[in-house]
C-alpha cells in the first residue's frame, strides 16, 4: 500500500515565518494600548510601545513598557497636556502625536513627537531626561519627525518627514550631516517615514509617499530601492516602517495594503502576512471580567477578520529572530518567529564553516 | 471683473449649495459665470477628494472611526477643507431626514459607512438611494429591521420608510397612506437584517454587514399603496417612489433645506408649500428624470425662486461653524483641536450622527433660542477677532491694499467680503458709529487690523449674520 501525501499550499512567507502571539489590547491606561504608532525592543525582553490615542482623550497617551511575554511593568510620559480651545499644553516628557520611539546606547528611550517637532529622552525607566525641540529647516531642525534609530558608531538617523530628508545626529543631538530633498529620484523622498540600520551599518527608508524602500550606505550613499505603487507582491501602498533582521532580511509594513511584506536582502519579494491575530493574554483577562462578550463571540459573524492586520504602522525585528508589527487600529502587536533552518550548507556565522546550529 | 451683483449671487449658492467660500473664490467662481459653477457643484467626482492617506497619518483614530468624537471631528474636518462642496452638503441633507443616531449604534463607523453611502447616492436616484438605506446595517440596527420577522413584525422601519424618509403622513389635506400600509411594508421587509456583531473587547468593533434571510421572509401576498402582490423590499421602494407623495416629499425637502425655511415636517399634511409653484416645478422634475436628484438640484439652483431667496433661512449650527471657518480659513491641514471645534455644532443644538429623534433636528427659526444664541455669536466673534488666522489676514490685506478709509467704506467693504451680506439701516449705522469710534487708524498700522477684526465682530454678531 502506497501512501500518497497531498500538495498543500507552502507557507505564506517565503522567508519562514511562524505565527507566534499577540501582545495588547485597546486600553487608555493600564495593560494595553491605544492607537499605538512605534514600539522598540530593549534587554531583558523588554519593549516600549508608544500610543498615541484619540486626540480628545490625551489621557491615553503614553509609552507602556512591558514584555514580550505581556508582563505590564510600567507606563510613562503620559497625559500631560491639557486639551482645550487653544494650542495643547505640552509639558516636558508628555506626548502629543509619536511617531516613533528607539532605544540608545546606553538604554535610553528616544521618542520623536511630530506635533511638537521635539525628540524626548527617558530613562530606561521612564524618568524624563531632556528634549531636544527645534522646528525649521535648517541644518539640525526638524519639520515632523516621524523615524528614529541609532546605527552603527552610535549616530543617531532622524527622519525629517515634511523636509523630506534624513539627518544624522550624535547622542546628545549634535548634528552631523543629512542628504535627501523632495523628488522620487534615487536618495530623494516624499514624506519618508520608518527607518532601520542593518547589522553592517546600511540604512533603510520608508519613503511613504513613493511607495518604496531605499537602501544607503551609513552615511547616505544611495544602494537600491525596491516597491512601486499597488497592491501586488513588492508593491506598496504608503509602507510606513522597515525592519532588517539579523540575516538581512527585510520587512516592511505595508500600511494601506493592511499587510506585512517581507523581501531578501537584495530587495526581491520574499513573502507577505495579513495577520494572524489571536486573543492575548491581556485580551483574555478583559473577557474574563465581561464574560457576555464570549457567548457573544460565540455567535459573532466574520470573526476571522479579527485575524487581520489594521492599520499596521511599524515593524521592529529582535535579536532572537522575532518579528514585532505594530496595528494602530487594533491596538495591539503581533509577534512571529522566523524560522531558521537547522542545518546550513555554508554558514559563515558557524565557525568552520555549515553544520548543525 | 464680476459685479458686485454677480459677487452677491455667487455668495449665496456657495452658502447654499455649500459652506460659504472665501472672497478670492467668490470673485474666481463669478468670473467663471453662475451656471458654469452650478454644473461643476453637480459633478463633485471631477473635483479631488480629500487626502485621506495624509490625514490618517496624522489623525491615526480616523482608520477606525470607532467613537462618534472621532467621528465628529472627521466630519468636521471634511466639510471645512472639500472641494466638492455640494457633495457634503447633499450627505448633511440626507443626514437630517434618514437620520440615525449613535445613541442607538453598535460601532461609531457604521454612521459614518452610511455617510459616506449618502455622499455616492445622494444626488442620484431617489429609489437607488432608499434600496441603499433599506440595506444600510447603521438603519436596520437603528429602526429595529433586525428584530422584524415572518409572523411577527416589527413595525418600526416600514412606518419611518413612509412617514419620516420617503412619502410623509400626508399632504393636501390627506393621509398618503394607511397603517395597513405600513404593516404589509414591514413584511416585505422580514429577513432584512444584519450580521450578528463582534463585541468591542478586546480589540475593538468591526462594522457589521446586511444580510438576506429568505427563511425569515414573509413570501404570502401582500397589499400595499393599493397593489397586490408577493412584494419584498425593493418592491415597496419602487412602489413608493411612483407615488406623487414621494415627489412633494423630496421637492419640499429640498425647498427646506437648499431655498427657504418651510414649516416643520409634521405640518405638510395640512398647510401647503411655502411657495406652490416651485414645489410644482420640482415635482415635475423629480418624475422627468427618473426621480434624479441632480436634475431636482440643477432646477432649484437655476430658478430665480432660488436666486431671489436670499437670506431666507436660518443658519443651522453646522452651516454657522464650517462657513465661518472656511471664512477664516484655520483647520485647513492637520492639528489638534479638531473636537473642540466640533462641539461647538453640539453646543449650539446639533449633535452630527446623533440628532435627537428619528425625525431628525427641526429648523429655521428653532435652531434660536437664548442660549444657542449667545454660542453663535460668541463662537463666530472669537474666530473673526483672531488677526493671526489666515481668512483674516487676507481681508485686513484687501482692505489694505484697496486703501479702504472711513468707517462707512470699512463697513461696507468688510460686508461685501464676509460673503456680500446686507444689513438693516439701523443697525448698519450703528456700526459705522463704532467703527467711526476707532478714529482713523492708517492702513498697514496694527490699529488698522484691530479696527477691521472689530468691525467684523460686528458682523457676525448681527441678526443678519445668523441667515444664509
Amino acid at each position: 500500500m502506497t501512501t500518497t501525501i497531498e500538495r498543500t499550499a507552502l507557507p505564506t512567507i517565503g522567508i519562514s515565518l511562524q505565527y507566534s502571539h499577540t501582545i495588547g489590547r485597546a486600553e487608555f491606561s493600564g495593560p494595553g494600548f491605544r492607537n499605538p504608532t512605534a514600539m522598540a525592543r530593549a534587554e531583558d525582553d523588554v519593549m516600549y510601545v508608544a500610543s498615541r490615542s484619540y486626540d480628545y482623550r490625551p489621557d491615553g497617551k503614553r509609552i507602556t513598557m512591558c514584555t514580550v511575554g505581556e508582563e505590564f511593568i510600567s507606563e510613562f510620559a503620559k497625559g500631560v497636556f491639557e486639551q482645550g480651545d487653544g494650542e495643547p499644553v505640552a509639558t516636558d516628557g508628555a506626548i502629543i502625536w509619536p511617531t516613533a520611539i528607539t532605544i540608545g546606547p546606553n538604554g535610553n528611550v528616544y521618542l520623536a513627537d511630530e506635533y511638537l517637532d521635539r525628540i524626548s529622552i527617558y530613562s530606561p525607566e521612564g524618568e524624563y531626561l531632556t528634549k531636544w525641540e527645534r522646528s525649521g529647516d535648517g541644518d539640525g531642525q526638524w519639520n515632523k519627525p516621524s523615524g528614529l534609530v541609532f546605527g552603527r558608531d552610535g549616530v543617531l538617523y532622524l527622519v525629517d518627514c515634511n523636509n523630506h530628508r534624513i539627518q544624522m545626529l550624535s547622542a546628545d543631538g549634535e548634528y552631523i550631516g543629512q542628504w535627501g530633498e523632495l523628488g522620487s529620484g534615487p536618495g530623494q523622498f516624499n514624506m519618508p517615514f520608518g527607518i532601520e540600520t542593518d547589522a553592517a551599518g546600511n540604512v533603510y527608508v520608508a519613503d511613504w509617499r513613493n511607495d518604496r524602500i531605499q537602501k544607503f550606505t551609513a552615511d547616505g550613499k544611495f544602494l537600491m530601492a525596491f516597491g512601486e505603487t499597488g497592491d501586488g507582491p513588492g508593491q506598496f501602498n504608503r509602507p510606513t516602517d522597515v525592519a532588517v533582521d539579523r540575516d538581512g532580511a527585510i520587512y516592511v509594513a505595508d500600511w494601506n495594503n493592511d499587510r506585512m511584506q517581507a523581501f531578501h536582502p537584495d530587495g526581491s519579494f520574499a513573502g507577505m502576512t495579513y495577520g494572524q491575530a489571536t486573543i492575548s493574554q491581556w485580551g483574555i483577562g478583559k473577557l474574563e471580567a465581561n464574560p457576555e462578550m464570549w457567548e457573544e463571540r460565540k455567535i459573532a459573524q466574520g470573526l476571522d477578520r479579527e485575524k487581520l492586520f489594521w492599520g499596521p504602522i511599524a515593524v521592529e525585528c529582535d535579536d532572537e529572530g522575532r518579528i514585532f508589527v505594530v496595528e494602530t487600529a487594533r491596538s495591539r502587536i503581533q509577534v512571529f518567529q522566523k524560522q531558521t533552518p537547522l542545518f546550513y550548507g555554508v554558514n559563515e556565522r558557524v565557525a568552520g564553516g555549515g553544520g548543525r546550529l | 471683473m464680476p459685479t458686485n451683483q454677480e459677487i452677491a449671487q455667487m455668495a449665496h449658492l456657495m452658502r447654499r449649495a455649500g459652506f460659504g467660500a472665501t472672497y478670492a473664490e467668490l470673485e474666481q467662481r463669478a468670473a467663471d459665470g453662475y451656471e458654469a459653477t452650478v454644473e461643476e457643484l453637480l459633478n463633485p467626482t471631477a473635483q479631488p477628494d480629500l487626502e485621506m492617506d495624509i490625514l490618517e497619518r496624522h489623525f491615526v483614530d480616523w482608520r477606525e472611526m470607532n467613537a462618534l468624537e472621532v467621528n465628529q471631528a472627521y466630519w468636521t474636518y471634511r466639510m471645512i477643507n472639500t472641494q466638492r462642496p455640494l457633495q457634503e452638503k447633499v450627505a448633511l441633507f440626507w443626514h437630517g431626514i434618514l437620520c440615525t443616531g449613535n445613541s442607538k449604534c453598535e460601532h461609531g463607523r457604521q454612521i459614518q459607512l452610511q455617510l459616506d453611502m449618502f455622499r455616492e447616492l445622494g444626488m442620484g436616484n431617489f429609489d437607488i438611494l432608499l434600496k441603499g438605506l433599506s440595506r444600510d446595517p447603521a438603519m436596520v440596527f437603528y429602526l429595529d429591521n433586525c428584530m422584524s420577522h415572518k409572523g411577527s413584525i416589527n413595525e418600526n422601519w416600514g412606518r419611518e420608510l413612509l412617514e419620516l424618509f420617503a412619502m410623509g403622513v400626508g399632504m393636501d389635506g390627506h393621509a398618503n397612506y394607511s397603517e395597513d400600509d405600513v404593516k404589509e411594508a414591514a413584511r416585505a421587509f422580514t429577513g432584512w437584517t444584519i450580521t450578528n456583531a463582534i463585541p468591542r473587547y478586546p480589540y475593538g468593533r468591526y462594522e457589521s454587514g446586511f444580510i438576506y434571510n429568505p427563511y425569515d421572509h414573509d413570501e404570502e401576498d401582500k397589499t400595499f399603496l393599493g397593489e397586490t402582490g408577493n412584494f419584498n423590499g425593493d418592491d415597496i421602494v419602487e412602489i413608493i417612489c411612483r407615488q406623487p407623495s414621494a415627489a412633494r416629499f423630496v421637492s419640499r425637502h429640498l425647498y427646506n433645506f437648499f431655498v427657504a425655511d418651510e414649516v416643520q415636517v409634521p405640518a405638510w399634511q395640512n398647510t401647503p408649500p411655502r411657495d406652490p409653484e416651485a414645489i410644482a416645478l420640482l415635482e415635475q422634475t423629480y418624475f422627468d428624470s427618473g426621480y434624479n436628484l441632480t436634475a431636482m438640484l440643477r432646477v432649484l439652483f437655476n430658478s430665480d425662486f432660488f436666486k431671489n431667496a436670499r437670506f431666507e433661512k436660518v443658519k443651522s449650527p453646522t452651516e454657522v461653524v464650517i462657513g465661518t471657518m472656511r471664512l477664516v480659513q484655520d483647520f485647513t491641514a492637520p492639528k489638534l483641536g479638531l473636537q473642540p471645534l466640533a462641539n461647538t455644532i453640539r453646543y449650539m443644538g446639533q449633535d452630527l450622527m446623533n440628532p435627537p429623534t428619528v425625525e431628525g433636528w427641526h429648523t429655521g427659526a428653532e435652531w434660536i433660542d437664548s442660549g444657542t444664541l449667545v454660542e453663535r455669536i460668541n463662537f463666530a466673534a472669537d474666530q473673526v477677532g483672531n488677526t493671526s488666522l489666515p481668512g483674516i489676514q487676507e481681508i485686513v490685506s484687501r482692505l489694505d491694499s484697496e486703501q479702504v478709509t472711513g468707517p462707512d467704506a470699512i463697513v461696507d467693504r468688510c460686508l461685501e467680503l464676509v460673503g456680500a451680506y446686507e444689513l438693516a439701516p439701523e443697525t448698519r449705522d450703528q456700526l459705522v458709529a463704532y467703527a467711526g469710534g476707532n478714529g482713523a487708524p492708517a492702513p498697514g498700522t496694527p490699529e488698522y487690523s484691530e479696527a477691521i477684526a472689530q468691525t467684523l465682530q460686528l458682523i457676525v454678531s448681527t441678526q443678519e449674520y445668523q441667515f444664509a
